[in-house]
């Protein structure tokens, strides 16, 4: 008997580790993440009148009538991840915050194992409590979104990282806003700016799996970025390119077991581009004496690893965004897709001097750079597909 | 290979003393399944610990003159904390299993369901998220050891055992060893040992001798509670950044079988813990694994799909205890309530 009890214990021990110990490797397939990103100041300095942090404004909030006129959906991920779902509430908190509204964030059941039917239901929820603008953040959020905005038209919800949706008839949803970031750009400046601060061996490791256009195309820049300082300088660099482990957007042992092992094998330098990830990358940074590009947002308060952060103006979009609902002016924005980059100052690296952290890249190269992409001088490839191609001074090695 | 005995060292050290814990507990006639939940509440505890006390600005003088012996002091306090309140959660397992002779089973899978909820509650009131982190900075910085430390520069060579196995290495590892080593010894050699296995074999033979056999399976399961405890601690010092979650990645359960697949042995745990050390040390890092040091990655060039590597652990687990579970020999009054009128 007890035998038995010992096998069968064995078994179920057997089990419970296939799927316990399985979770890291197995959520990656199932779980596409929410994209890096964070909020905060985008590059560029906002038109906001005085600088109010969005820390110091409480996540939950109550209303006097128990409704919620301004609504935030989370994608996967928590809502403090530092990086994409902080930043997009962040946006949501300052503008409600600016104009006495109410508002309140609804973060889909289960988790990162969130259904598209979890995620319907956080909307209708948001609707139900009153709100006359609802957020999505993250692109995973389209099925459930179709469906919302399908049911409520009357409506507008801001997509963030998304595009234009429609319904089933193949009739564009006018209240869905899309909205996207040229992430390649800021990905571009950063592997620019690394590379001419004399970094050699760079490292890229992405959430999503490799399926986040945001983080492919942050991704995709970062090796442009990398190839064309190298190509200036006249030498080449060598990058490690993974989407291993960064499915789910979080941090893990096998994450920071891998980019211990980059470290200790020469690599100086790691984009993480991925939300919690960050913990994972910086940790092992911070044991090899390596450093990490941030993404998102400016994270270099987070780490004194972090030499420079990849941003995108979440915070500001989200703004602008909501500002148009209020205005009556949301149909400009209503079923089309908006493309924010350098144009519009919505992405780039931080210049303020404690996040500044380059020894010999200056802040005149980067605005000459900035300055050539504004003009259209320099454009950088967005088509994240062509990623695997002969680079002229870059050996990129995909893991 | 400096890389990969690190590495693997980093993963076993929890596994075994954790095993260890295991060992414990069913050597004294209690079945700790709940080794995972004791894991996770150990871990909060001891990160909660360490943010606390860096709130209170209690180690920021030692930090900001690189005090680092006042540091690692403060690492093994976060570690006594942890080992204390794991003891206490076990308590729980102990009262449920030797005063209400409930179900050992049972008990240990609902401590193993109410860690993670009770913990997350706990997070989400104190951080306002999924995940508590440190106050400032990362383990790293504050509690690893490294070669600056005994004088050495940025490009000083400490030597193979120098750089193995005091450079970039964490105290809490070596205490571990060394803990598993008396707690062995103790084991096998004392007089307390002797008694609290003989409970695990024949409760009725040592009660008519008269050892209390309540007393030893409570002795059992707290030390039990306090070895977990801290190896879920060290777990999130060592590969998490030590941050807690309310996860363990199934370590715990991964213990559980480190402890049968070693027979309830602790040498034999030893080992097996160091192969599913290194198992899971290759399958995160084969890319990076350059054993001679002659620049090539042979099993990064194999080119076998990375999906099997990070299969192995697993495999190796499923494989190795389908052999020798067969053969394996579990203390023989493990389960069993013990109730002295069927002496």
């Amino acid at each position: 008997m007890k035998k038995f009890i010992a096998l069968v214990m064995a078994a179920a021990m057997a089990l419970s580790l296939a799927a316990c110990g399985g979770t890291p490797a197995s959520t990656p397939a199932s779980t596409p993440a929410s994209e890096p990103t964070s909020a905060s100041t985008p590059a560029s300095e906002p038109a906001a009148p005085e600088t109010v942090s969005a820390d110091d404004i409480e996540d939950n909030m109550t209303s006097a009538d128990g409704t919620y006129e301004i609504a935030f959906i989370t994608d996967v991920g928590q809502l403090k991840d530092k990086s994409f779902n902080q930043g997009t509430y962040d946006g949501v908190k300052l503008y409600a915050a600016a104009n006495g509204l109410s508002y309140k964030y609804y973060q889909p059941a289960n988790g990162d194992q969130a259904t598209d039917d979890d995620r319907y239901d956080a909307m209708k929820a948001a609707v139900e409590g009153g709100a006359k603008v609802v957020v999505c953040a993250g692109f995973m959020q389209e099925t459930a979104l179709k469906r919302a905005a399908a049911e409520f038209p009357e409506v507008p919800f801001v997509f963030i990282d998304g595009y234009p949706l429609t319904d089933e008839e193949g009739n564009t949803l006018t209240n869905v806003a899309a909205i996207a970031f040229q992430e390649e750009q800021a990905g571009y400046f950063a592997g620019y700016a690394v590379v001419k601060d004399g970094f050699e061996k760079l490292g890229f490791s992405g959430g999503g799996g490799g399926t986040n256009p945001a983080c492919c195309r942050f991704g995709y820049g970062f090796v442009q970025g990398a190839n064309a300082a190298a190509a200036e300088l006249g030498k080449t660099v060598d990058m490690n390119f993974s989407w291993e482990y960064g499915a789910s957007f979080g941090a893990s042992p096998e994450l920071q077991t891998m980019m211990e092992g980059w470290y200790a094998n020469g690599t100086e330098i790691v984009f993480a581009c991925g939300g919690s990830m960050f913990q994972s990358i910086s940790a092992a940074a911070s044991a090899n004496d390596g450093y990490v590009v941030g993404v998102d947002v400016d994270q270099a308060s987070q780490s004194d690893t972090v030499v420079t952060s990849a941003m995108k103006g979440l915070a500001d979009a989200v703004q602008w965004a909501v500002a148009k609902v209020y205005d009556d002016t949301f149909s400009e924005i209503g079923g089309v897709a908006t493309s924010l980059g350098v144009a519009e100052h919505a992405v780039g690296l931080p210049t303020a001097e404690s996040s500044w952290r380059f020894e010999t890249f200056t802040a005149d190269e980067y605005n000459a750079l900035y300055e050539k992409v504004l003009n259209g001088e320099l454009t950088i490839d967005s088509d994240y597909n062509n990623l695997e191609q002969e680079y002229s001074n870059l050996n990129l090695n995909i893991i | 290979m400096t890389f990969l005995i690190q590495q693997t060292l980093t993963y076993a050290v929890p596994l075994m003393i954790v095993a260890l814990a295991g060992v414990f507990a069913e050597r004294s006639g209690i079945i700790n399944l709940a080794l995972e939940g004791i894991m996770i509440f150990g871990a909060f505890i001891g990160v909660l610990f360490v943010n606390l006390t860096q709130k209170a600005g209690v180690f920021a003088e030692a930090k900001a003159a690189g005090d680092w012996v006042a540091l690692q002091g403060f690492m093994v306090l976060a570690m006594a904390v942890a080992a204390l309140m794991g003891a206490v959660f076990s308590l729980l397992l102990s009262f449920a299993s030797v005063n209400l002779k409930a179900d050992q089973t049972i008990g240990g899978t609902a401590l193993n369901l109410l860690a993670p909820a009770l913990v997350l509650f706990f997070i989400r009131i104190i951080a306002n998220q999924n995940t508590l982190q440190m106050a400032e900075g990362d383990s790293a910085s504050w509690f690893m050891i490294k070669k600056s430390f005994f004088g050495y520069g940025r490009g000083d060579e400490m030597g193979f055992f120098g750089s193995t196995f005091i450079d970039k290495t964490y105290l809490a590892t070596y205490i571990c060893i060394l803990l598993f080593i008396i707690l062995s010894i103790l084991l096998y050699k004392t007089r307390f040992g002797l008694r609290l296995r003989s409970c695990g074999e024949n409760p009725q033979a040592a009660d008519s001798l008269g050892i209390n056999v309540y007393v030893m399976r409570y002795a059992g399961t707290t030390i039990s509670g306090a070895l977990a405890g801290m190896g879920g601690f060290v777990y999130a010092l060592t590969t998490a950044n030590c941050a807690s979650t309310g996860d363990v990645a199934g370590f715990g359960f991964l213990a559980l079988a480190v402890m049968i697949f070693g027979n309830w042995k602790p040498l034999n745990i030893a080992c097996s813990a160091l192969l599913f050390g290194l198992f899971k040390c290759i399958a995160a890092s084969y890319a990076s694994i350059d054993i001679n040091g002659d620049g090539v990655f042979l099993l990064a060039d194999l080119g076998v799909s990375p999906h099997f590597y990070r299969m192995l652990p697993y495999l190796i687990t499923l494989l190795v205890l389908a052999f020798t579970s067969k053969k394996s020999r579990a203390p023989k009054a493990e389960g069993i309530p013990y109730d002295k009128s069927t002496r």
